[in-house]
This record gives structure tokens, C-alpha cells and sequence, in this order.
């Protein structure tokens, strides 16, 4: 721009200095050098140095597979940036274990190919092939291959870490972890199901020059004659040739998509090579039989065609069953060696390694049946009636059915049992596994008892994990200061720092004491639930155990009811226990009186009693606390139980706690107070009851005993019935239930008259009630 | 083929006529073609049924795609009692101009009630977009 013929030329004078340096420089930089704009920038010749890059490769390639090495410094032209790159930074890192997958794995290692299943053709070698039908898209769309191939390269280091991934990862296991920043958006998100071919027209893809025929994959294929089949070599370069020489319609795109390319890449990393995958390269590369008889594409290739010739395909067909067919391979020529050759004959199953054995062969098992089902049916003359051959009609009437293809469902499916997967499925989902218990509880006995035929029920296997412990650590880089804050979904970073710091006050005021008061209870009702779960928990884990470990669980449970029993009565250690004051304030609590009757069978006779002891002393206050919630009569089970192990002096002892005596009675009072409140009471009244019949019980089994002689028993039994006979009738709270025993008692005890009036007032004939 | 038994799956749905309803109110009509982990769906020959008191009209709308966390359930429709219905088809025209009819007896009788709130004093919280909260 400032080149001019010479200086004199230039309108301004004055900086005539500075245009010349100006001028000077300008003559050092060729603007319009020959790289950017000259010869140098023009690649004609692009595709005779794909092949060159393309041989190259393939030897590289080669030399890696025969010396199974791991040699870092290849010439790789996938992604040889950022290799590169990723070795620098490996090298940089310390751990080399990173073990969330989450975070970006800096490791990487060059492992060669793994084999992908079942195709052990040397010629048809996954890494290879893969690599050459990349090559000629490298120009054109690199970064989105790169990426997978990175990943890609991962895979076998994953795999040999397959046990430890499952646990920590969520996602199929066809993904691998984000590499630098995030794929490009072209990419496969992770997790998209396997895609079928898009490209919609085979029928214009006829223009391949030579028929070419990779592999037989459906029965019925008739492959082209074996001197026109070319050679896996020489297909790669065919698309080469293709796009010179034909006319293809731009729309579709050279040999791949990058999208199909993406999937066949996903594919391979998923572990095997699927083989319709492959059947997709073949088709797309130019199948001129597919088009010329195109009921030999079955599968998903024909579906996608045109309605014109697929559907009317798929009319005459019946609708392709479960897997690919690529099972039934009768390689119907020789030169077989291009056909895919798979040693196992079974069918192609979706990843199904992490699954439960079981499950994974009833799935297969379902898969069979299901095929068997479809061809019995097919093959069928409509002798069937009915519902079932009228839905498969209207199934084969239905041009659009199968769009979701077998494979796609199965895919779901695995994806949903995934979901499924749990380290401890009583944890995880403890009343699905409590009603599917039940379920077959009540299946087994209905078996054991009625001889019918024996229902197979099929059952739904969840897959067992093992659990496994990881410790996170944190990414350290070489000679850097501190660690690196790499938050992830498995360690999410800690953003505050939250202390707690506990009041202390002094003038607080009463209301705050007594909230703090309730509080503190509550925190205590809710360790000791923790610690009953616990407890309740430990058969079935005594179950699970192996023999070394039963003592020790035995003890841990001793302990832990120790807790329990420690916590009720707000013993702490070194403490002398004084007052009841902390078992009624959890007493007061509706979530406390629930957790007591459930931790009483737990507890030694001893123990039981004295929480009887403490419940009746301070019945009337639990009683006028307990009027909303009114969950008292909760306890009266698991308080009788325990009645029937005390001794008579403990019943006594009940009773009078019951009356509210001190232990020297001196002045009878007209009304007692207390027992009065007891017995206007639901719970009240039955645990008097309860507690007078196991005395009565106690009394008539042993002759001479101890009751009789107690002049304490008498005096309470006296006091009892006092009591009783004095209150209105109107007052009286219902029992839960009345114990037979009553009136014997009560006869020893009143005189007839009186022992009528009893009668009569608490129904103590079955005949009146 | 029992996929997953005792759970719930919409593999064994597919292909079938299904009447879904979606979070916005719209009741669809379609047969089930593809779902996937999220439940997502794909809707083949879908019909939108508006139904207004005894009578409902049909808008055919092709294909849909309904992401799985719009819908409110769905369920399959049996062919043979699908007919068997009180309620009487109508063109779309008239069971558009109903339903527009009765949004605005609705509008109408919302403002009056609002109106009584406001001169009480009261007022009614504003539901917003985000209804599950």
C-alpha cells in the first residue's frame, strides 16, 4: 500500500523520512510471500499425500501391533497435537492414578487396539481400518475426531480398570470422560443411543465402480463374485476415488458422516465393533446389490430407506427379530476371509458385562424366545386365533412399527438397569426389597400349601455392585504451589466454611432454655432411633456375615443397646442417675413413646423394669401430656410382654408407683390423686389391669407365696379396689383389654357385694360386655 | 419378551396408540414410536384432542417429540373401546371457538372473584409459571 514507484511520487513532503523507513521495511516483508499466497499455499496434490500419509501410517501401525509396545513417540497424525499435549501435561502430573473420570485424564498410555470382538481377520484389523477410513477426513474435520480418538485410546486402560469404574461412573460405558475443555459440540454427546445410518438414498449411492462387498452379515446376501470384491485396502481408497470421479449429490457426505464416524468410534469403545456398524461402512461405501435387491437389507439399513422400496421390503419380510441376524452366517462362498468371521455364534448383545450373570442370561434367554416366538409365528399358517396373531397383524400392517429398533430398546433397558445398580440395595431401596420379600414369603407358603402348578414369576434381578472405597485424590501438578481445585461430580468442592459455634448466653430467657431443653431432647430421641435401626438391623447382617465376624457383631449390638438404654434414661457416664426427669421429657414426645415400645424387647428384664418403674411414677403428667397425641396405648404391648417376666416384688413395687405410695403408707387419703388419673385413662387403666393380672397370676400359681404374705401387695390391692369402687362409672377410661383373672383377684379381696359392684362397673363377665 | 418385571417401563408401549398429557393441559394422541432413558417421546400421527364439556375435536399434528419431563402420564388406548365414547367429535372450527368460549367465562368469573378478594382486602397469590413450586 505504501510501495510507490518512487518517493518523488508521494503528495506529502513533509514525512518524507518516515515513508522512506517506511518504505525500507515494507521491502524486507514480502506481503504477498509464496506461502500464504503463492505456490506453496495451494495443496493440489492433497490426496496423493493421504496416501503417502495414509502407507505411512499403516506401517506405524503395524511395527506397533508386532512389538505390542507402548511407544509414546509415534507419528501419529490423529490428533498428534494434542498428544502431545496430553504427554506433557502427563508427565506434569503427579498422580498418575486419577481415578475420578471425571476430571480430565492427562494420562495417557499407547496401548494398541484392542481386538474388537469377534473379528479376528488380520486384514480386517479394527485399529487399521479405523485409521484409514478416518485418514481421508483428517483434512477436513479434525478436531471432532481427535477427540474421540483420544478417548478412544483410553479405553483398554479403562477396561482393565472396569471393576473400579462402575461404581464411580453413571453414565453407559460406551462414554469416557470429557478430555480438554469439552468435546466439540459436533461430537456424540455422550450417551445418544446407537444411530442408524442417516443417510437416507442408498439408491443414489450406485456409482461405486466396483461392487464392493466387505462382509455377508444377513443369510441371504449374495455376495458379488470374488474377483470383483476388492480388498479391505482398497476400499478405503474408493470413496477417494468416488468423490473424483462421481457425481455424488453434496448432500451426502464423503464416506462418514463425522456423526456415523462418531458412532463407529463409540462403538468400538464400547468394546466390540458392532457389526451392523460395519454392515453401515459397507452399505454407505456403495452397495449396489443393496440397491438392486433390497430385501437383502434387512436390519436397520433397510428401514431407512425410502418408503418406495423399504416398506414394501419390509411388507414381504417379516419384521426383522431381536439382534442383528448376524448370528445366522452360512458363508455361502469361499474366500471367506472377507466375511465376518465370528468364531462364538452367538448373537450380538448390547454391553451387557456389568450385569448381573443372571440377568444378563435371562435377557438372552428373553431374546431367543422372543425370535423364536416371532418366526413360529411368521411361519404359521394363521392357525392362531385370537389376540395375539391380530396385534402381530396389525403390527406387520403397521408400516412404521419397529422404528425402535431391538437393539435401541435393549439399550434403554440397560441403561434403566444401570439405575438399578446399588452397593447395598437394603440401603438403597429398602421397602422395594421389604415388599418383594413379602411377595415371595407369601408365594412360597401359597406353594407350599396348594400343590398347583408352580407360577413362574419372573423376577426382577437388580445387579450387584461391589463396593469399593476410593479416596479422592486431589489433581497435583509438578512444581506448582498448593493443590488444584478440580471439582467434580464425585468431589464437589467445598464453598463454605461453615462453623458451628454454640451459644453461651447467660441471659437467656426461659423460653429459650426450655426450646433448647426440647431440642436437646429431640436430638437425643433421634441418636437413639439411629442406634435402634441399628440394633434391628443386626439379623440380617448376622445373616450375611461370614463366622469370624459374629462375635464382633455380637458384641457391637450389646453396646449399642447399652446406648440405648443410656440415652433413655439420660445416664451419662460417671454420673449416678437421680432423676427421671430425662426419660419423661423423651416420654413427653410422641416420637419418643413410639421408640421406647420399639427398644424395650431389646432390653434386659432388669432394665425393662425399671423403665416400667419410671413410666408408672410419672403416668398422670405422661397422661395430661399425651392427651393430643394420644399414642400411649402404643407401649401397652411391649409393657406386658415385660410383665410377664418380673418377679412379684417388682409387681408390687409397679403397683405402688401406680397408686403413687411412698414406700411407708401412713395416711389412707380419700382420694387417690394419682391412681384416679390413671384410671380415667385408656393406658392407664390397662396397665393397672395388665399389672393386677400378672399379680393374680402370680398369686394363684404358687401356693404360699410371697404376695400373699406382703402386707404391701394387700394394702395396694385394698387401695385398688377402693379406688375403683369409688370412681363414677362415667369417669372410667376403656381398657384395651380386660384380663380374665381380674375377678378371682378382686374376690380375694372384697366381699360379695362389693365384688358385684365391680362387676358390673368394669364388665368383668364376658357375658355382659 | 417381559422387560424388567415389577417395574415400570415403556418398552413394552411402543407401537401402541397412547394418550398423553402434558403439563400445559394438552392432551395427545398419538402412536408411540421411540422413547429413552428420560422418557422421552417420539409421537407418530399425533392428534391434539381438545375437549370441551361434552364435545371434543381432533387437530391432527403429525409427528411429535414431547420431552420427558412435560408429561404428566400417559396411558394406551384400547382400539376396540377407543369408539365406544359419550362424547360427541366435532370440527375443529367449533371446538376451537368452544374452548375460546370457555376461557373467557373463566377470565370473566376469575376477574369477579379477584375483585371481591380486593375490596375484602385479601388477595390471592399469583401462580406462577414454575407451578410445582
Amino acid at each position: 500500500m505504501f510501495r510507490y514507484q518512487s518517493l518523488e511520487d508521494c503528495p506529502l513532503d513533509e514525512d518524507e523520512d518516515a515513508f522512506q523507513t517506511l518504505g525500507e521495511e515494507d521491502e524486507d516483508i514480502d506481503q504477498f510471500n509464496d506461502d500464504t499466497f503463492g505456490a506453496g499455499a495451494i495443496d493440489d496434490d492433497w490426496q496423493e499425500a493421504h496416501e503417502r500419509l495414509a502407507e505411512l501410517e499403516d506401517k506405524t501401525v503395524t511395527v506397533r501391533e508386532q512389538e505390542d509396545g507402548v511407544g509414546s513417540d509415534e507419528m501419529d497424525l490423529l490428533g498428534h497435537h494434542e498428544e502431545n499435549l496430553a504427554e506433557r501435561l502427563s508427565k506434569l502430573v503427579i498422580e498418575n492414578e486419577l481415578e475420578d473420570p471425571a476430571i480430565m485424564q492427562a494420562v495417557q498410555t499407547q496401548p494398541p487396539m484392542q481386538q474388537p470382538g469377534g473379528l479376528n481377520s488380520s486384514i480386517w484389523d479394527g485399529s487399521a481400518v479405523l485409521r484409514r477410513i478416518r485418514g481421508p477426513l483428517l483434512t477436513q474435520e479434525m478436531p471432532s475426531v481427535s477427540v474421540l480418538e483420544y478417548a478412544l485410546s483410553q479405553r483398554p486402560p479403562q477396561a482393565r480398570e472396569d471393576d473400579r469404574d462402575l461404581s464411580e461412573r453413571a453414565l453407559p460405558r460406551r462414554s469416557s470422560s470429557p478430555v480438554i475443555g469439552s468435546p466439540p459440540v459436533r461430537a456424540v454427546p455422550i450417551g445418544t443411543p446407537p444411530k442408524q445410518t442417516a443417510v437416507p438414498n442408498f439408491n443414489q449411492q450406485i456409482l461405486c465402480p466396483k461392487p464392493v462387498h466387505i462382509r455377508a452379515p444377513v443369510q441371504q446376501r449374495y455376495p458379488a463374485p470374488y474377483g470383483e470384491r476388492m480388498s479391505p485396502n482398497q476400499l478405503c481408497n474408493v470413496p477417494n476415488s468416488s468423490l473424483l470421479g462421481h457425481p455424488f449429490p453434496p448432500s451426502v457426505t464423503p464416506v462418514l458422516t463425522h456423526l456415523q464416524r462418531a458412532q463407529l468410534l463409540g462403538g468400538a469403545q464400547a468394546g466390540r465393533m458392532s457389526p451392523s456398524q460395519f454392515a453401515r461402512v459397507s452399505g454407505l461405501v456403495g452397495n449396489p446389490l443393496a440397491s438392486m435387491n433390497p430385501k437383502l437389507l434387512q436390519g436397520r439399513v433397510g428401514q431407512m430407506m425410502s418408503p418406495a422400496s423399504g416398506f414394501r421390503a419390509f411388507f414381504g419380510a417379516p419384521p426383522p427379530p431381536a439382534p442383528p441376524p448376524s448370528q445366522q452366517q452360512h458363508p455361502p462362498c469361499p474366500g471367506s476371509h472377507l466375511q465376518n468371521l465370528r468364531p462364538q455364534p452367538q448373537m450380538f448383545r448390547p454391553d451387557t458385562t456389568h450385569l448381573h450373570p443372571q440377568h444378563r442370561r435371562l435377557l438372552f434367554q428373553r431374546q431367543q424366545q422372543n425370535r423364536s416366538q416371532h418366526r413360529s409365528l411368521n411361519g404359521s399358517t394363521g392357525d392362531r386365533a385370537g389376540h395375539r396373531s391380530s396385534h402381530q397383524e396389525q403390527l406387520r400392517k403397521d408400516p412404521y412399527a419397529n422404528l425402535m429398533l431391538q437393539r435401541e430398546k435393549d439399550w434403554v433397558s440397560k441403561i434403566q438397569m444401570m439405575q438399578l445398580q446399588s452397593t447395598d440395595p437394603y440401603l438403597d431401596d429398602f421397602y422395594y426389597q421389604n415388599y418383594f420379600q413379602k411377595l415371595e414369603k407369601v408365594a412360597a407358603a401359597e406353594e407350599m400349601h396348594g400343590d398347583g402348578p408352580k407360577k413362574e414369576r419372573t423376577k426382577l434381578i437388580t445387579p450387584q455392585v461391589a463396593k469399593l472405597e476410593h479416596a479422592y485424590k486431589p489433581v497435583q501438578f509438578e512444581g506448582s504451589l498448593g493443590k488444584l481445585t478440580v471439582s467434580s461430580v464425585n468431589n464437589p468442592r467445598k464453598m463454605i466454611d461453615a462453623v458451628v459455634t454454640s451459644r453461651s448466653e447467660d441471659d437467656e430467657t426461659k423460653e429459650k432454655q426450655v426450646r433448647d431443653k426440647r431440642r436437646q431432647t429431640l436430638v437425643t430421641i433421634e441418636k437413639t432411633y439411629s442406634l435402634l435401626l441399628d440394633v434391628e438391623d443386626y439379623e440380617r447382617r448376622y445373616l450375611l456375615s461370614l463366622e469370624g465376624e459374629r462375635p464382633a457383631l455380637m458384641e457391637e449390638r450389646k453396646q449399642k443397646i447399652c446406648d440405648m438404654y443410656d440415652n433413655l434414661r439420660g445416664k451419662t457416664p460417671g454420673q449416678e442417675r437421680l432423676s427421671d426427669d430425662h426419660f419423661v421429657q423423651i416420654m413427653c414426645i410422641r416420637k419418643g413413646k413410639r421408640m421406647v415400645a420399639r427398644i424395650l424387647p431389646f432390653l434386659s428384664t432388669e432394665q425393662a423394669a425399671d423403665i416400667l418403674v419410671a413410666t408408672a411414677r410419672n403416668l398422670p403428667f405422661l397422661i395430661k401430656k399425651d392427651a393430643q397425641d394420644e399414642v400411649l396405648p402404643c407401649l401397652l404391648r411391649p409393657f406386658s410382654l415385660v410383665l410377664y417376666h418380673l418377679p412379684s416384688g417388682t409387681i408390687t413395687s409397679l403397683l405402688q408407683q401406680l397408686a403413687n405410695l411412698p414406700q411407708s403408707a401412713t395416711v389412707p387419703v380419700p382420694a387417690n390423686l394419682h391412681l384416679a388419673a390413671v384410671l380415667q385413662n385408656k393406658f392407664g387403666l390397662s396397665f393397672l389391669y395388665l399389672v393386677l393380672s400378672r399379680g393374680e397370676e402370680l398369686q394363684s400359681s404358687h401356693a404360699a407365696t410371697e404376695l400373699m404374705q406382703d402386707n404391701q401387695w394387700t394394702e395396694l390391692m385394698f387401695m385398688a379396689t377402693q379406688e375403683l369402687l369409688r370412681i363414677p362409672q362415667a369417669a372410667l377410661a376403656k381398657p384395651m383389654s380386660t384380663p380374665s383373672n381380674l375377678l378371682s383377684l378382686f374376690s380375694r379381696y372384697v366381699d360379695q357385694q362389693k365384688l358385684n359392684v365391680l362387676e358390673t362397673k368394669l364388665q368383668l363377665v364376658q357375658g355382659i360386655r | 419378551m417381559n422387560y424388567m418385571p415389577g417395574t415400570a417401563s415403556l418398552i413394552q408401549d411402543i407401537d401402541k396408540k397412547h394418550l398423553v398429557l402434558l403439563r400445559d393441559g394438552r392432551t395427545l394422541i398419538g402412536y408411540l414410536r421411540s422413547i429413552d432413558q428420560f422418557a422421552n417421546l417420539v409421537l407418530h400421527q399425533t392428534v391434539e384432542r381438545i375437549h370441551v364439556g361434552k364435545k371434543y375435536g381432533d387437530i391432527p399434528r403429525g409427528i411429535f417429540v414431547v420431552r420427558g419431563e412435560n408429561v404428566v402420564l400417559l396411558g394406551e388406548i384400547d382400539l376396540e373401546k377407543e369408539s365406544d365414547t359419550p362424547l360427541q367429535q366435532v370440527s375443529i372450527e367449533e371446538i376451537l371457538e368452544e374452548q375460546r368460549v370457555e376461557q373467557q367465562v373463566k377470565q370473566e368469573s376469575e376477574k369477579l372473584k379477584v375483585q371481591a378478594l380486593k375490596e375484602r382486602g385479601l388477595s390471592i397469590p399469583r401462580a406462577d409459571t414454575l407451578d410445582e413450586y
